[in-house]
């Protein structure tokens, strides 16, 4: 995949730790390659089609790709910004200035070139076991990601803007970062995560990220993805939540040929509380997964999660949601909704709720549905005046809403309201 | 709780009641298997050429296959090699009065209603003891309304044309590994046949009991429901308490033509093993229906309180149009039990319907699992599906999962999954304690309510005896 002077380019490359545990995880790459369908978890992902394409290994002119500023604006979100264009940060399209006291943020490229030994327990461990071929190559190839460290007791008030774009290069590339983030005792900080891409780019970009947040601290996580058309986009998120901590999750999905996103959740701390919200929408041939694991591990822990999935044209839509209550987790409180709608005969969903207790003193329920706009409703709803085509719209937007309860700032929520009416199908009979 | 009731105390050690070997003399193949031991079983069972062939078929596809790991349960690599394939009672009855009668005692013990003066109760049965079927009752009587109740083996002899045509058709031989390894050896089982047009005039029923050490039993049932028919099948199982484990590997297959309409009830009650995990039947079985004619309807309600290792998923292929598949199902696992057991809804026509109904109860070390499947193919126009899965926790050893899958290609469908698990509500179990009821009877009340729904789909017998059942095993397992 990658030979040795590529390797030697990467940033951190000479760092003994560094060296071995890439090159450790990519002789168990080439050991467990992709994941197939026979693995569970891949069970309706197929990645026939991706893994006959190719992809150049990085895209050379990265830094100098010419991006419209405008283009990154999300309303509401005016604090402080970092742009990643084909996987490489850009200094020049990001804005840092206005950082409040104790948030501490940069690219890992220049974290590895600069101070390496803090992040050696992050990325010098060994491979573990529920590391699948993406993931594997992250670790073995990233080359940039963002290195986020919020210190104790620091609130931060406007949200963190971090975006990814992905523009027209000379072949299509492939891309891997690797995201550090540390929320610390008592700190707060709410993330805006944006996908973007041209029409035109049929990347591949990988995305690890490992999320800790600290006890009393607040991680609000909002993700709007509309990647382009034709892009592959891996996410695998771990986050970590210690005694008290709370994080609440918003993704909306709506671009990407193959979007697939991993939401690991380690609910280790007690009294953690994770809550989750999201929806995907596809045409065409799209094809989305989004897989929820949550594990409690500490005591009274609360994970909330509601998800909705729409699919018209020839799109599939999978959605797996797990709640695993480990030994001991007493007082666990675990729940997970899914509902889907399919609009298209050559549409499909499959969908994946599991719970898995081994404790007893606990609640645990999930509930999925897969159906169509309900008749009466719309009946009800055309006998107000209002045309079939408008009705529809109406009741799918409003199935769509519930993911974005409680996404902020207001105006960013207006935003992401208009993009789902934008996103919603042309209304089909 | 910090004392126990005596009896609940005896129950606790002796809650397997079935437990107990019958000493008949048998005829028993050796250990192993290869394809003089299939040719040897199909021998012995006077089968015609076909059928052997067709046994070949399966073994040799078998050999292709692995043992599956994917069921939610540690099932240790099975060594097929060290288990007998064939073990029946020496004396061969020719009527019912010839009948061993340390097997009829055996019986008795179960209270299987095997001799003809039972018959006020109204029930055929079909009795298999290890791997023949040792005695049908009431037969002359089914068969002067044309309904064909008999072994398997008897009707391979006798009904050549039914068995050949339609075995095999809902559980193809290489469906799965133990299927596969079903169809090579399979040794005795029930057939039923119920012609057109008629209603059968009693509850069919059929007892499986494991006697002999190391043997296998593969039963084959096949049951066919002919246009307009209606049949109501019991099955019920033991085992004696034996160290090692045994293997319980069947197969039974059901058709449904138009209109027809199947339940199919069993009380599983397998030697579970002692309470340190020992011993114990692993139940690797196959079940499968198919509503293959339009409005034709296949009901499946299982009590499962037995076995070492539950892997079992009876399945409902919804072909026919406007057919229905219904599916009820409690869980009982207790010490080390290991339940991993759902079904699978396959619509396929239009306005098929599916209900899932599965009640799960796991406490001491035990491990229970929901699986199930509902897929609506893509020409499934108006398919709709409700499942509930509840489970109760007891004990903070146990473990309870819920793996449901749904695969949906078709935007006319409609199919909504619930489930919960929790452990006994305290302000339930408070409730009935300050009205001056014991915390097992309480705990023993709550359990029943909750698996009402599933008893109320149990024909009557066997709904009172899956509630004294359900009582012995949660007996001591409190506290």
């Amino acid at each position: 995949m990658q030979d040795a002077a590529a390797a030697a380019r990467l940033p951190g490359s000479g760092l003994a730790w560094l060296d071995a545990a890439r090159s450790e995880a990519l002789q168990a790459f080439a050991a467990r390659g992709l994941p197939d369908q026979r693995n569970e978890l891949w069970r309706y992902t197929s990645l026939r089609a991706f893994a006959q394409r190719g992809y150049a290994a990085q895209d050379p002119a990265a830094a100098t790709r010419g991006v419209d500023a405008a283009w990154l604006q999300l309303p509401g979100v005016e604090g402080p910004r970092l742009v990643f264009v084909n996987g490489v940060f850009r200094a020049d399209l990001s804005s840092l200035a206005a950082l409040s006291p104790g948030v501490a943020v940069g690219s890992l490229a220049s974290a590895l070139r600069d101070d390496p030994e803090p992040l050696r327990f992050l990325l010098g461990g060994h491979v573990a076991d529920d590391d699948d071929g993406f993931t594997l190559l992250n670790r073995a190839l990233a080359a940039d990601g963002v290195v986020l460290k919020i210190a104790a007791g620091t609130v931060v008030e406007a949200p963190l803007h971090l975006v990814h774009v992905g523009v027209a290069a000379d072949a299509a590339t492939a891309w891997h970062v690797r995201s550090l983030i540390e929320v610390g005792t008592g700190a707060s900080v709410d993330i805006v995560e944006h996908h973007l891409g041209d029409a035109a780019t049929g990347h591949f970009s990988n995305i690890v990220r490992d999320i800790s947040v600290r006890e009393h601290a607040h991680l609000g996580w909002t993700s709007v993805q509309q990647a382009s058309i034709d892009a592959t986009l891996m996410r695998r998120t771990h986050i970590r939540l210690h005694d008290d901590a709370t994080v609440d999750l918003h993704a909306l999905e709506l671009g990407g040929k193959l979007a697939r996103h991993e939401v690991r959740v380690e609910m280790t701390g007690a009294r953690s509380r994770f809550v989750s919200h999201g929806a995907f929408i596809l045409h065409g041939r799209q094809h989305a997964d989004a897989e929820i694991l949550v594990t409690h591990r500490g005591r009274d822990t609360v994970s909330s999660s509601v998800w909705r999935g729409v699919a018209d044209g020839r799109a599939r839509g999978v959605v797996h949601g797990r709640i695993l209550v480990q030994p001991g987790a007493d007082g666990a409180d675990g729940s997970f909704y899914n509902k889907n709608l399919l609009l298209s005969p050559d549409a499909e969903i499959d969908t994946r709720p599991a719970l898995e207790i081994y404790a007893d003193e606990v609640k645990a329920n999930h509930g999925a549905t897969v159906g169509q706009l309900d008749e009466h409703v719309l009946f009800y709803l055309r006998s107000r005046g209002i045309p079939l085509e408008q009705a529809r719209r109406i009741l799918v937007r409003a199935f769509c809403l519930v993911a974005l309860d409680g996404v902020q700032p207001q105006a960013l929520r207006e935003y992401c309201e208009a993009l789902l009416a934008q996103q919603l199908p042309e209304a089909s009979a | 709780m910090a004392t126990q009731p005596e009896e609940v105390q005896a129950a606790l050690s002796g809650s397997y009641k079935a437990g107990f070997v019958t000493n008949v003399e048998t005829d028993t193949l050796p250990p192993g298997l290869n394809e003089d031991i299939v040719r040897a079983i199909s021998a012995r069972k006077h089968e015609p050429e076909w059928m052997t062939e067709w046994r070949l078929q399966a073994y040799r596809h078998w050999l292709t296959m692995k043992q599956p790991h994917w069921a939610h349960v540690n099932l240790p690599e099975i060594d097929l090699q060290a288990i007998s394939y064939y073990s029946a009672p020496k004396k061969k009855p020719k009527s019912l009065a010839e009948v061993d009668p340390e097997i009829l005692a055996a019986y008795d013990k179960l209270g299987v209603p095997l001799h003809e003066r039972n018959k006020l109760a109204g029930v055929a049965v079909d009795a298999v003891f290890d791997s023949v079927s040792v005695a049908t009752t009431a037969q002359e009587q089914l068969a002067k309304v044309g309904v064909i109740f008999c072994s398997m083996s008897h009707a391979i002899v006798h009904h050549p044309e039914l068995v050949r045509k339609y075995i095999g058709s809902v559980v193809p031989q290489g469906d799965n590994y133990f299927a596969a390894l079903n169809s090579a050896v399979f040794s005795d089982g029930s057939f039923v046949f119920i012609p057109k047009g008629l209603r059968c005039p009693m509850e069919l029923s059929t007892y499986f009991r494991i006697n002999a050490g190391h043997t296998g039993q593969f039963e084959r049932t096949l049951i066919i429901a002919e246009e307009d028919s209606v049949v109501s099948y019991l099955e019920g199982c033991t085992a004696p308490m034996r160290d090692d484990n045994q293997l319980h590997a069947a197969v039974v297959e059901l058709v449904a033509l138009d209109r027809a309409s199947i339940k199919y009830s069993t009380v599983q009650n397998w030697y579970p093993g002692d309470e340190n995990g020992k011993g114990g039947v692993y139940n690797l079985v196959t079940k499968r229906g198919e509503c293959r004619g339009p409005d034709s309807r296949i009901t499946w309600t299982q009590v499962e309180t037995g076995s070492a290792v539950t892997w079992k998923y009876p399945s409902v292929i919804l072909r026919g149009d406007r057919s229905s598949g219904e599916f009820y199902s409690v869980a009982v696992t207790k010490h080390y039990q290991q339940a991993d057991t759902g079904t699978k809804m396959t619509h396929i026509g239009r306005d098929t319907r599916s209900k899932i109904v599965s009640k799960g109860i796991s406490a001491g070390n035990s491990q229970a699992s929901y699986r199930g499947l509902v897929k609506v193919e893509k020409n499934a126009i108006n398919a709709r599906n409700h499942t509930r899965c509840d489970s109760i926790l007891i004990g903070k050893k146990c473990g309870s999962h819920t793996f449901p899958y749904m695969e949906i290609k078709n935007p006319t469908a409609i199919v909504e999954h619930e489930a919960t698990t929790s452990k006994i509500a305290d302000d339930q179990l408070f409730y009935c304690r300050s009205r001056g009821i014991s915390e097992e009877d309480a705990v023993s009340l709550i359990v029943n309510g909750f698996c009402k729904e599933v008893f109320g789909e149990l024909p009557m017998e066997f709904a009172v005896e899956a509630r004294k059942l359900l009582e012995v095993s949660l007996e001591g397992a409190i506290g």
